[in-house]
C-alpha cells in the first residue's frame, strides 16, 4: 500500500468515527474537489479557454464545498449565492492584477525543475495564472460564507423578527469573530508551503527589493491578498444575501 | 441601498478620504522609488517587434516566438538618464519569458559592448502591485471592521516577522534542526496568534491546548503511517526549491501549513462551548463534549477543502507542463501532486483530530461532573 492510500484510509476512518454522516460527506467532497481540479488541468491541456474553465470548475467546487459542508438549506443556499457574487467580484480584480503583475508561469528559481522540458507548449500562462489564483481562494470563500450564513440562520431561528439592519449588525459581528483565525488559516496555508522557497531566498541573500519583485513570491503574495479580500467582502455580502433569502424561506413555509 | 446609507456615517467618510490620500501617496511612491534600489531600473520607451516565428516542439505543441527590440531609459544609478537598447524574446505562452510594453519598468544588469553601453534583462518591477493590493485590504478592513480587522492583520504581520526570524535561525544552524526550530515556532505562533485574537483567558488556554495537541498527534500518526508504508509513493525529489535535506523540510511545511486551520477550528469549538456554558451554567461535561463535536462536524469539511485547494493549486501549472511534455498521467501525478496530496491528508487528519481534543479540553475545563 502506498503512503497516500494509507493516509487517506486513516483520514476516512477518523472522519467516520468523529464526524459520522457529516464526516463521510466531508471526505467525499475532498475526493470530488480533487477530481474536478485534475479535470480542470486536463480541460486546459485540451485548449479549452482557461476563463471558461475557471468559471465552470470554480462554480462546481463552490457548490461541492458548500452543499456537502452543511445540511440546512437556508444556510447553504445563502452561502452559495453569496460566494458566487464574491467569485465574480474577485475575478474582476484578479484579471487586471495578473496583467499588471505578470507573474504567470515559472520563475528563475524553477529552472532546475524545468530542465529538459519544452516551455513552448502553446498555452496562455497569463490566463492560467488567473485560474490558479481564483481556484486557490475558493475554499476560503466557501468556508467564510458558510460560517456567516450558518451563524445568521441560527440568529434568525431564535429571533425571527429582527430587522434587516439588526441582521446586518449581527452578520458583521460574526464576521469579526471569524476574521482573525481565518486570516491565519490562509497565511499559514500559503506560507507554510513556501518554507523551502524562503530558505532559498535568505540562504542566497536576496535583498528586500529582489524579494518584493520576485515572480514566485509576488505571485504567492497576490494569492494571499486576494484571499483576504475575498474573505472580507464575503462577510457583508453573505449578510446582504441573507436579508433577501430569509423572506423567501418564510414564503415557502406558508 | 438604505443599508449602504446608514453605513456611510460622517466618520466613515473621513476615514475613506484619509485612506484615499494614503493610497495615492503610496502608489506615487512605489512608481518613483527607483533611487532606493541598488539594481538598475529602466523604463521601456520604444518597442520594435519582429515578425513572430512559428515553433513546434517534439510533442507537437505549437507556439510562436517573437523578438522585440526595446529602447530603455535608465531611471537610477550613475548611468541615470542614458538610453540603451536590449533584445528580448518571448513566446505566446509566456511561461518563463515575457512580452514588454511601453512604460513597463524593468530591472537590468548593465555592461559594455565595444565601448557601448548595453544590458541584460533581470526581471520585471512588480512591487507596486503588492502595495496596491495591500492598500485594498487595509481599506476594506478599516471600512468594515476597524478594530478586529487591525488585530487580525497585526497577528498576520507578527507571524510573518517570526517566520523570517525562524528561517534565519534555520540557516544559521544549516538546516540541522529543522523540526526543532519549526516545531517551537509552531507553538510560539499559536500562543501569539491566540493571545491577539482571544486575549489572555481560560478560553485562550483551552484553544491553545487543542491546537498543539491536535497538530502534534496528527504529525505523530502520519510519521507512524510513513514508517509502516516505508514512504512508498512519496517523491521528495519532486519537492520545489529545496536547498536543504528535503524530508524534514517537507514535514515542517506540512506542520506550519495545517497549524492555522487547526487553530481556526479549535477557536470555533471552544468559543461555542464557552457560550453554552454562559447560557446554562449547569451543563454537564458529556453535553458539552457532544455539542463541541457537532460544531466541529460542520466546520471540518469546508476547512479541509480550504487547505486542499491552497496546496493543490500550487501544483497546477507544473502538472500542465508535465502533461504537455508527453508524460503519462500517473507519472505527472507522482512528480507534481503527490506531495500536495500527502500534505492535504495530514492536515485533514489534524483538523479532524482537533474536534475531540478541543471539545474534550473545553468540557473538562467548564463542565460539571456527571455525578453532581
Amino acid at each position: 500500500m502506498t503512503t497516500i492510500t494509507a493516509l487517506g484510509l486513516v483520514l476516512l476512518i477518523l472522519m467516520l468515527i468523529i464526524g459520522g454522516k457529516q464526516g463521510w460527506k466531508a471526505f467525499m467532497s475532498l475526493i470530488l474537489n480533487f477530481g474536478f481540479l485534475f479535470f480542470a488541468v486536463i480541460l486546459i491541456a485540451f485548449h479549452v479557454s482557461p476563463f471558461l474553465v475557471t468559471l465552470g470548475i470554480g462554480i462546481v467546487i463552490l457548490a461541492i464545498t458548500i452543499f456537502m459542508g452543511d445540511d440546512d438549506l437556508l444556510t447553504t443556499q445563502t452561502a452559495f449565492y453569496a460566494s458566487l457574487i464574491v467569485l465574480l467580484i474577485l475575478l474582476s480584480i484578479i484579471v487586471p492584477i495578473e496583467h499588471f503583475a505578470m507573474v504567470q508561469g515559472f520563475g528563475a528559481e524553477d529552472s532546475d525543475a524545468l530542465e529538459g522540458m519544452s516551455l513552448y507548449i502553446g498555452m496562455n500562462f497569463l490566463q492560467i495564472s488567473v485560474t490558479t489564483t481564483v481556484l486557490s481562494t475558493l475554499g476560503a470563500i466557501a468556508e467564510a460564507s458558510i460560517a456567516i450564513s450558518a451563524g445568521l440562520t441560527e440568529v434568525i431561528s431564535q429571533h425571527p423578527h429582527l430587522t434587516n439592519r439588526q441582521l446586518m449588525a449581527n452578520g458583521m459581528s460574526i464576521g469579526e469573530s471569524i476574521l482573525g483565525t481565518t486570516f491565519n488559516t490562509l497565511f499559514f496555508g500559503f506560507f507554510g508551503g513556501f518554507l523551502a522557497l524562503f530558505i532559498w531566498f535568505m540562504g542566497l541573500n536576496y535583498s528586500f527589493g529582489e524579494i518584493m519583485n520576485n515572480k514566485i513570491f509576488v505571485s504567492e503574495l497576490i494569492m494571499i491578498f486576494i484571499s483576504f479580500i475575498g474573505v472580507i467582502i464575503t462577510i457583508p455580502l453573505t449578510t446582504l444575501v441573507m436579508t433577501h433569502q430569509r423572506h423567501k424561506k418564510f414564503v415557502d413555509n406558508d | 441601498m438604505k443599508i449602504l446609507k446608514q453605513w456611510f456615517t460622517n466618520k466613515k467618510i473621513v476615514i475613506l478620504i484619509v485612506l484615499l490620500i494614503i493610497g495615492g501617496c503610496s502608489m506615487w511612491f512605489v512608481n518613483h522609488n527607483q533611487m532606493f534600489y541598488h539594481d538598475t531600473i529602466a523604463k521601456v520607451t520604444k518597442v520594435a517587434t519582429d515578425k513572430p516565428q512559428k515553433q513546434v516542439d517534439t510533442f507537437k505543441n505549437k507556439d510562436q516566438v517573437t523578438q522585440q527590440k526595446l529602447t530603455l531609459h535608465i531611471l537610477n544609478g550613475n548611468k541615470k538618464g542614458q538610453d540603451i537598447t536590449i533584445k528580448n524574446e518571448y513566446s505566446d505562452s509566456q511561461a518563463a519569458d515575457q512580452k514588454y510594453k511601453v512604460n513597463d519598468q524593468i530591472f537590468v544588469k548593465l555592461h559594455h559592448y565595444d565601448g557601448k553601453l548595453g544590458g541584460t534583462i533581470q526581471g520585471f518591477k512588480r512591487d507596486y502591485v503588492l502595495v496596491f493590493l495591500a492598500w485594498i485590504v487595509v481599506c476594506l478592513l478599516m471600512m468594515s471592521m476597524a478594530f478586529k480587522g487591525s488585530m487580525a492583520l497585526l497577528s498576520v504581520i507578527l507571524n510573518a516577522v517570526l517566520f523570517i526570524f525562524a528561517v534565519k535561525l534555520d540557516l544559521h544552524w544549516q538546516g540541522n534542526h529543522v523540526m526543532a526550530i519549526f516545531g517551537t515556532l509552531a507553538v510560539v505562533f499559536s500562543v501569539l496568534t491566540l493571545l491577539l485574537v482571544l486575549g489572555p483567558s481560560k478560553r485562550m488556554l483551552a484553544t491553545l491546548g487543542a491546537t498543539i495537541l491536535g497538530t502534534g498527534i496528527s504529525i505523530l500518526i502520519s510519521l507512524a503511517v510513513f514508517a509502516l508504508t516505508h514512504e512508498k509513493g512519496i517523491y521528495y525529489e519532486s519537492m520545489e526549491y529545496v536547498t536543504q535535506v528535503p524530508r524534514p523540510l517537507f514535514l515542517a511545511e506540512t506542520l506550519l501549513g495545517s497549524l492555522g486551520a487547526v487553530m481556526d477550528e479549535s477557536t470555533d469549538i471552544v468559543a461555542t462551548l464557552f457560550e453554552l456554558k454562559s447560557i446554562d451554567p449547569n451543563i454537564s461535561r458529556g453535553q458539552l463534549f457532544l455539542s463541541g463535536r457537532k460544531v466541529g462536524q460542520s466546520i471540518m469539511g469546508p476547512l479541509v477543502n480550504v487547505l486542499f485547494l491552497i496546496f493543490m493549486t500550487d501544483t497546477f501549472i507544473s502538472t500542465l507542463l508535465y502533461i504537455k511534455n508527453g508524460n503519462s498521467w500517473g507519472y505527472t501525478f507522482a512528480m507534481n501532486m503527490s506531495l500536495g496530496t500527502v500534505q492535504s491528508l495530514i492536515s485533514g487528519i489534524g483538523i479532524v483530530l482537533a474536534i475531540p481534543v478541543a471539545s474534550g479540553l473545553a468540557a473538562l475545563l467548564l463542565g460539571r461532573r456527571q455525578s453532581v
